[in-house]
């Protein structure tokens, strides 16, 4: 009886599209709310993992380099540098701006000692190699040789690096510690963290050593609220798909009342109308989560930061929609199941 | 396969009162016969269609086609009895509107399991038996109402079933469509198959190997009036009982009652001495809608209608209309 199913499908195609289109939109929504939040967390980890540090050393009650404004002496990392497993420290300093000229844009800015740890992958132009140099994330747009403002003071990109954000895709500008000191700390010598190469064997007095794994932890706390909001459209959005798919399974199974009857009195059972429907459903819902994968995949582009959807949110995607599909369609099968054969009989 | 039905009887719930439109039915039909269930609307023709066809459960009595007893079968036994043994042609054709004429003749056979190239030669054969060789694409909708019955009729072949139920076959065609359907329903009934026919239509009475009327006539003959002396709580009439006569009340009470789904009664009213009940049964040809049943001892005499009239002056066709209820 999945025949009969094909070509009511078919018959009711232009029905079937639209329906195909809103869910697929919904679905494609899902994928990029997946994709966005792979994404920031992806970030994460990959600008921590930029500093190839074995060790962050912070001052004792901070729970991270990039969320906290406490600051330690940047001398102090002579002092980790001599500590036993350690082969080299250096100084970094994290912190958020803005930058010009023009409409100002919120920055993050790295401070590191050039030629230290921290240096920027750069894709084009040079790294740093005097005062008021700038390496600058390539999404901010800027040529090399051009010159910003940071916090009014003025500097010249000399580089440009891929993928430097973090803090829900901000876009990072990567400057020598000595001009990040001068900007955040009014010359004061002071650091963010130590980074190390080596893992100090025991902290100096009043540190605190933290590894890649718990820096990444610590940048994702702020996340926690933005990825619970995310989980909960992702909900709603499933819920919409469910609601579109249900009430065309719905909608099919009011009007096809009648052809059910006639089918149950030339001899179907209740399961194959039921497989039929079922298999609309399933139908729609896949095709649904395939168109979805293309819309995705043309709607990326459009947001300020790079959206990557991991593999998975794919599989679950097809996964889901037939659940969706199925689920959804629970109420169609009821109705399908009530229908009296004896309806078959009588007038049109 | 011989088709016996024995004292049948169908009741089911419509209003919230409970309705028997086939009261003890004895019916014998031989292999290769066609037989018509003549009848008004609402006489139960498509009622023991559903009960021949599986779909009812009658409340007594016996339907048996050959060897299988339809009414002792479960459920599932029964959808498998429609799939195989019954074929269905019904009164507004019932083809599903996204399938071709092809496919809805396939239909009874992809719910069988029948494999796809089989269905499709069957259903091809059965369509140009039908004559609509040349209209296996079309869809219901680019088919006259002739032709659309006659894929009907094909559909209901599929199985080459030795039962055929047809639902006013003819209610939806012009008399130019009906001549080829009525060929056609004569054909299906050979040796080996039964064909049962419920229509109103009675151009089909030179089709019928037999005619079986469900109606009640009208009594329009006068008859001997029928004095009755009844006692108390005596019934006169019982809902759904066949009805000739109008009765006066002479001496006494007669209450009036419709019996409710669950059982339980509605009283409608009595008559007492010179009032009349019990009209529209006979008047119309219908079955008793109400019960009637002496209050106390009492007396009462029928009447067929028309003598009801030449004796009291009464033109009951005119007369306000009520459940079988005094006036």
């Amino acid at each position: 009886m999945w025949r009969v199913s094909v070509r009511d499908l078919l018959w009711r195609r232009r029905r079937f599209a639209i329906a195909l289109l809103a869910t697929g939109l919904v679905f494609s929504m899902t994928l990029l709310m997946s994709g966005i939040s792979s994404s920031l967390h992806a970030q994460n980890r990959r600008i921590v993992r930029s500093f190839s540090a074995d060790a962050w050393v912070v001052a004792k009650g901070t729970a991270g380099p990039f969320t906290a404004s406490s600051a330690i002496p940047a001398a102090v990392s002579d002092a980790v540098a001599k500590l036993p497993g350690v082969r080299r420290a250096d100084p970094i300093i994290v912190f958020r701006s803005t930058v010009g000229p023009g409409t100002l844009r919120d920055v993050n800015v790295l401070g590191y000692r050039p030629g230290g740890i921290g240096a920027p992958h750069v894709t084009s132009g040079r790294g740093l190699r005097a005062p008021d140099e700038v390496v600058a994330d390539t999404t901010l747009g800027y040529r090399v040789g051009e010159r910003v403002k940071l916090g009014g003071h003025p500097l010249r990109v000399v580089g440009l690096a891929d993928a430097v954000t973090f803090y829900f895709g901000t876009p990072t500008l990567v400057l020598s510690i000595a001009d990040v000191q001068r900007l955040a700390f009014a010359g004061q010598a002071l650091a963010s963290a130590i980074v190390t190469r080596g893992v100090p064997r025991a902290a100096a007095s009043g540190l605190h050593v933290l590894t890649d794994d718990q820096v990444v932890h610590d940048l994702e706390r702020p996340m926690k609220n933005s990825d619970q909001t995310l989980s909960l459209v992702n909900a709603l959005l499933w819920i919409v798909a469910a609601g579109i798919i249900g009430s065309i399974v719905y909608l099919s199974a009011l009007e096809r009342g009648h052809d059910f009857a006639v089918l149950k009195a030339t001899g179907a059972t209740n399961r194959s109308l039921l497989t039929g429907l079922a298999l609309q459903a399933v139908v729609l819902a896949t095709a649904a989560a395939l168109l979805a994968a293309v819309l995705a995949a043309f709607l990326a582009p459009i947001f300020p930061f790079t959206v990557s959807i991991p593999g998975g949110a794919y599989v679950s995607l097809v996964a889901v929609a037939l659940a969706v599909g199925l689920l959804s369609s629970l109420a169609g099968l009821r109705r399908a199941v009530r229908v009296d054969p004896a309806l078959a009989f009588g007038g049109a | 396969m011989d088709l016996h039905i024995d004292s049948l009887t169908i009741e089911y719930t419509s209003g919230g009162y409970r309705v028997r439109p086939i009261d003890g039915l004895d019916l014998r039909v031989a292999s290769g016969e066609l037989v018509l269930l003549l009848g008004a609307s609402g006489c139960g023709k498509t009622t023991l269609l559903s009960a021949l066809a599986g779909i009812l459960t009658p409340a007594a009595g016996s339907i048996r086609l050959g060897e299988l007893d339809v009414t002792a079968m479960p459920a599932r036994a029964r959808t498998e009895y429609r799939r195989r043994t019954v074929g269905i042609v019904f009164q507004a054709f019932n083809l599903v509107p996204g399938l071709s004429a092809l496919d809805n003749v396939q239909v009874p056979l992809w719910a069988a399991g029948v494999p796809g190239r089989t269905a499709r030669r069957r259903a091809a054969e059965l369509l140009e038996r039908v004559g609509l060789g040349d209209r296996v694409g079309h869809r219901p909708s680019g088919l006259s109402g002739g032709q659309q019955q006659r894929v009907a009729i094909a559909r209901a072949l599929a199985h080459d079933p030795p039962l055929v139920l047809a639902d006013e076959p003819t209610a939806h065609l012009d008399y130019i469509q009906v001549d080829r359907v009525l060929r056609l329903l004569r054909e299906l009934a050979e040796p080996g198959r039964v064909v049962v026919v419920a229509t109103h239509d009675e151009r089909l009475l030179p089709l019928a190997d037999r005619v079986v009327e469900l109606s009640p006539r009208a009594a329009a003959e006068a008859a001997v009036p029928e004095r009755r002396t009844l006692t108390g709580g005596e019934v006169v009439f019982s809902q759904g009982d066949r009805g000739e006569l109008v009765y006066m009340v002479e001496r006494g009470e007669i209450e009036i009652v419709r019996v409710r789904a669950d059982g339980t009664e509605e009283r409608l009213g009595h008559a007492g001495p010179g009032r009349y009940f019990g009209e529209l049964a006979p008047l119309f040809g219908l079955r008793r809608s109400a019960t009637a049943r002496a209050a106390t001892t009492s007396e009462i005499t029928g009447y067929s209608p028309r003598d009801f009239r030449d004796r009291f002056g009464v033109d009951l066709a005119r007369a306000p209309v009520g459940a079988d209820a005094p006036r």
